[in-house]
């Protein structure tokens, strides 16, 4: 029952939402009645609604939305025009619904409401006599027969063969009463129940039979008077139902509520965000920390900062793993119903088959696990519809009278990949490109091209169905679309192998989050790109003579392989104005059976990133799959790797082209001016005393105000400097970390860097030696003694003087 | 005295009248100088100002597009409207602005040269843009006049149209 009720109360939340869509979408559709979209999507929720009940055996409302999606296919199809008229009875048709919805919210049933007259109505829409008896489709379900001639035939009082249960439950109160006036005695209500029920000639009893009967329910047979039904299966709920309210009222509770909330998934990528945000801060926090610590040594309260910051820090890595966990579940929640909608179809379609799940525990993000329970269901069907064969066509195959379908989950790298498995009849190429040339699907000169896994891929175009008639099951070319839809929305592949005669297998792969990949992040000259980790097969550190040209692209030889090469420089049209060592690495990418070679300047490091979109603005840049944020704030461009390979092709190889030559000018010095030296302070007086020391040798002097700045001069290239003279303590960079930027580019390695500070502790001279600093002049200083180190270190010759 | 009378009520409708004149038609606009000319935009349409910070360059966009920026978790396109009008970079100063304009869901960042000031402008003072101006493809929507001054209206939405 507790499986039952889950179950349902799925389909309840559900279906809810499906009908609030599809009003607002019927309404759209009056005053735009061409749109194809609008039309496919209406009619796929009265398909979803359909489906789903029709395997909870709420037939009332299968036998509604069935005829619903009648009207609204020949609509799909062009052959019905949807005049307001039409549109009435359609919304009326989605007014019953949701009062059977609520019904069966309420009651966990749906009958005792009249569905008939809409369902006729709907008939003659779409081209019916009117009359509910006609024959809906080729292959009418059992049940449904039952359920019209109920929902037709004349009500006659006795006939509880024609009475909803309703009425039934009425009847039987009626009979209790009798019973319990004439035998006085038996006070019990069960027992009283349980006697006089089957005592009138057509019991009740019977026509729950008789509602059975058609889908051999084999417990109703063996049990014809169950009193205690509470564990029974849920598929006998109804018929055992009216036992249960007359025997034993308060065991029929309405669905019970459930101990959760449903939160929009938008307010937890919220709740995300907000959380990056917080971490950025902490990252930030921690990093002022150690400069105060440095600083700021043996202060006291330094201890007591530092324990704040690390309980900050600590709360923020908890708070981020638990929202992380509330958006994981595991794949089982959606597993669960599919042991039982297997059993159903199995009945219906009067096939053997069986399921097995394995995997059920793999965990994925909630928004994930929501939206895969439509494809799988759709898929699922599809197999036993079409997969899997009738049993003694599979014996003549000589096959298990009982076909196999496996539901697997598991995890594959930053990706959790769902894979589906029958041993059914497999997909028929030659017969899935005759069906899409008829359908008008496809050309015939885009079907004698077409590669076996192309033509796999025709059964999710919208449209496309396999199956002769249209049942209950399948049929009507909407399902598989639903699954690509769904898949691709969360940027899932999905890929379908096949062997005629040996079975199908498609295996959907899923991105584990949506929000946060793995990535390794690479520089290029001063900007930093991040690579999905999923998609980097391994990286190397090379010299530049392993790199070969061959037919003007650049290759190298990777073990036994030959790789080609590709600068990231080339592909994102980076300036290279400071050219790198030697070496450089080589970021390995593999994407299905191709791979590329990625030259990068700099490998900085494997980290966890957050997807954000570029907006609209700057959206479908090729090879840019969106951005990050990163710890410093600034924003990192994530890369497609899928664009980028195809980018890859158009690139001339100029992956490791020399510009060295460039550099080897203007060393020659002939005269003062042919010098540069840059001034980098943060106080105007201070470059204006160093700019009056150095001015009389007659040399260019280029100021900075601090360390940013100094380098952003640097990188532009326009002079030639021979030597800078920093200042140590400045604002936005400081000048040892000025001069290690300055240290990693081959260009500036030999330029001589002078600090001029007032600091005058050892420790200060250490690090200043350290960043690569050659002198070390403290303040204040004498004019000549700063013009003789700087004379010094840039050899300048006195004869200019 | 019943002439008087009228008098006194005329004016006073006429003050009325005025004053309805005055609260209907004024336009509030937010001036910006690029280059040499003054232009505005609506101020409802500013989501804030902010000074110059760090962006990244996108590849494969017109020069005008600098790049993205991080403005508290969101990444925003960063236009320089310089570039944008066809006249030269020029190197970001004290006075250099991120104008963060907002219509819908569009957001962008436009680099201006210096902010003037908040103005309210009668719409009668609006004029349209120039004949050779004008049209569903041009960014301006109207040439406002105060003063001795002349400011360059623009549209909104045709900024924050991706145009390339």
């Amino acid at each position: 029952m507790d499986e039952f009720q889950e179950i349902l109360q799925d389909f309840l939340v559900e279906s809810f939402e499906l009908v609030e869509k599809l009003d607002e979408d019927l309404v759209e559709l009056e005053s735009n009645p061409e749109d194809l979209e609008l039309l496919n999507g209406i009619f796929r929720v009265a398909h979803t609604v359909k489906g789903a009940s029709s395997f909870l055996n709420f037939d009332v409302l299968t036998h509604l939305t069935h005829h619903m999606e009648d009207v609204l296919n020949k609509a799909r199809h062009g052959e019905l025009v949807i005049t307001p008229d039409i549109m009435d009875v359609i919304l009326e048709s989605v007014d019953l619904m949701k009062t059977l919805l609520e019904k069966i919210r309420d009651t966990s049933e749906d009958s005792g409401i009249d569905v008939s007259a809409c369902v006729a109505r709907l008939d003659k829409v779409s081209g019916g006599t009117g009359e509910v008896q006609t024959p809906v489709s080729d292959a009418p379900m059992a049940q449904e027969s039952v359920e019209e001639e109920e929902l037709t035939e004349d009500e006659d009082e006795p006939d509880y063969e024609n009475m909803d249960p309703d009425e039934i439950e009425a009847e039987i109160e009626r009979l209790l009463q009798q019973r319990q006036e004439e035998d006085r005695a038996k006070r019990e209500a069960k027992i009283a129940a349980g006697e006089s029920v089957p005592a009138p000639p057509p019991s009740p009893d019977e026509v729950a039979q008789e509602q059975e009967e058609p889908k051999e329910e084999v417990e109703a047979e063996s049990k014809p008077v169950p009193l205690t039904p509470t564990p029974a299966p849920a598929k006998k709920e109804e018929a055992v139902k009216s036992d249960v309210k007359a025997a034993a009222p308060a065991k029929r509770a309405p669905a019970a509520v459930e101990q959760t909330i449903r939160v929009d998934v938008k307010r937890l990528d919220h709740l995300m965000n907000l959380i990056g945000e917080l971490v950025l801060a902490k990252n930030r926090l921690i990093k002022i920390n150690d400069d105060v610590e440095e600083r700021y040594e043996g202060e006291e309260f330094l201890e007591e900062l530092n324990q704040v910051v690390s309980i900050v820090s600590l709360v923020t890595t908890d708070l981020q793993i638990a929202v992380m966990k509330t958006r994981m579940l595991p794949i089982g929640k959606v597993f669960n119903k599919f042991p039982r909608m297997i059993r159903d179809l199995s009945r219906e379609l009067d096939k053997k088959i069986e399921l097995v799940i394995s995997g059920e525990e793999t965990e994925l993000d909630k928004s994930i696990v929501e939206e895969i329970g439509d494809p799988l269901v759709h898929i699922i069907r599809n197999s036993c519809d079409h997969g899997i064969e009738m049993p003694d066509e599979r014996l003549a195959k000589g096959k298990p009278e009982t076909g196999t379908i496996s539901l697997k989950a598991y995890n594959e790298g930053n990706a959790i990949v769902i894979q589906i498995d029958d041993d059914g009849k497999g997909l028929d190429v030659e017969m899935l490109k005759n069906k899409s040339l008829e359908k008008g699907i496809i050309t015939e000169k885009e079907a004698d091209t077409m590669s076996d896994k192309e033509a796999f891929g025709l059964i999710f175009k919208p449209g496309f169905s396999t199956a002769a008639a249209v049942t209950n099951v399948s049929g009507r070319g909407v399902g598989m679309d639903v699954v690509k839809t769904n898949i691709e929305k969360l940027n899932g592949i999905i890929d379908i192998e096949s062997e005629l005669g040996v079975g199908t297998s498609l295996k959907l792969k899923i991105p584990l989050t949506l929000a946060i990949i793995q990535a390794l992040l690479v520089g290029v000259q001063e900007e930093h790109y991040a690579i999905p980790l999923a998609s980097v097969l391994e990286t190397v550190r090379i010299s530049r003579d392993e790199i070969y040209t061959v037919e003007n692209r650049s290759v190298m030889r990777l073990r036994d392989e030959v790789l080609s090469l590709v600068h990231i420089g080339d592909i994102f049209e980076v300036e290279r104005i400071l050219d790198s060592s030697e070496h450089a690495y080589v970021v390995v990418l593999g994407l299905g059976a191709s791979k590329l070679g990625l030259i990068v300047d700099s490998l900085v490091g494997q980290e966890e990133i957050v997807i954000k979109s570029l907006g609209d603005y700057l959206k479908g840049i090729e090879g840019v799959a969106g951005a990050t944020i990163r710890g410093d704030g600034g924003v990192t461009l994530i890369v497609d790797v899928v664009a980028l390979m195809q980018m890859a092709k158009g690139v001339k190889s100029t992956a490791m082209t020399d510009n060295s030559s460039q550099e080897q000018h203007s060393h020659e010095k002939t005269k003062a001016d042919d010098y540069t030296v840059m001034i980098v302070d943060d106080s105007k007086t201070d470059r204006m005393i160093m700019r009056k020391a150095l001015e009389p040798l007659g040399i260019n002097l280029v100021e900075a105000s601090d360390g940013q700045e100094a380098l952003n001069i640097l990188k532009q290239g326009e002079h030639n400097f021979d030597a800078m003279l920093i200042d140590i303590e400045m604002p936005r960079m400081d000048g040892y970390t000025l001069a290690n930027e300055i240290k990693k580019y081959n260009r500036y390695k030999n330029l001589p860097l002078i600090a001029v500070t007032s600091r005058t502790g050892k420790s200060d001279r250490m690090r200043g030696v350290e960043s690569g600093m050659v002198e070390y002049i403290t303040k204040p200083y004498s004019g000549d003694y700063l013009s003789s180190v700087v004379q010094r270190n840039i050899n300048f010759k006195s004869e200019f003087l | 005295m019943s002439d008087k009378l009228k008098q006194i009520i005329d004016k006073q409708s006429e003050q009325q009248n005025l004053a309805i004149d005055h609260s209907d038609d004024i336009v509030q606009l937010v001036g910006f100088i690029i280059g040499e000319e003054e232009y505005a935009v609506p101020i409802l349409t500013i989501q804030e100002i902010i000074k110059p910070i760090r962006w990244t360059r996108v590849p494969q966009t017109p020069a005008y597009v600098l790049g993205v920026f991080n403005l508290r978790g969101s990444v925003i396109p960063l236009i320089d409207l310089r570039l944008k009008f066809g006249l030269g970079a020029k190197k970001h100063n004290e006075e250099t602005r991120f104008f963060v304009l907002k219509q819908g869901d569009e957001v962008a960042g436009f680099v201006i040269d210096r902010l003037t000031m908040a103005i309210r402008i009668k719409k009668s003072d609006i004029g349209p843009a120039p004949d050779t101006m004008a049209g569903d493809d041009s960014m301006i929507d109207g040439v406002g006049k105060q003063d001795d001054r002349i400011l360059t209206i623009l549209k909104v939405n045709k900024l924050l149209e991706r145009d390339f």
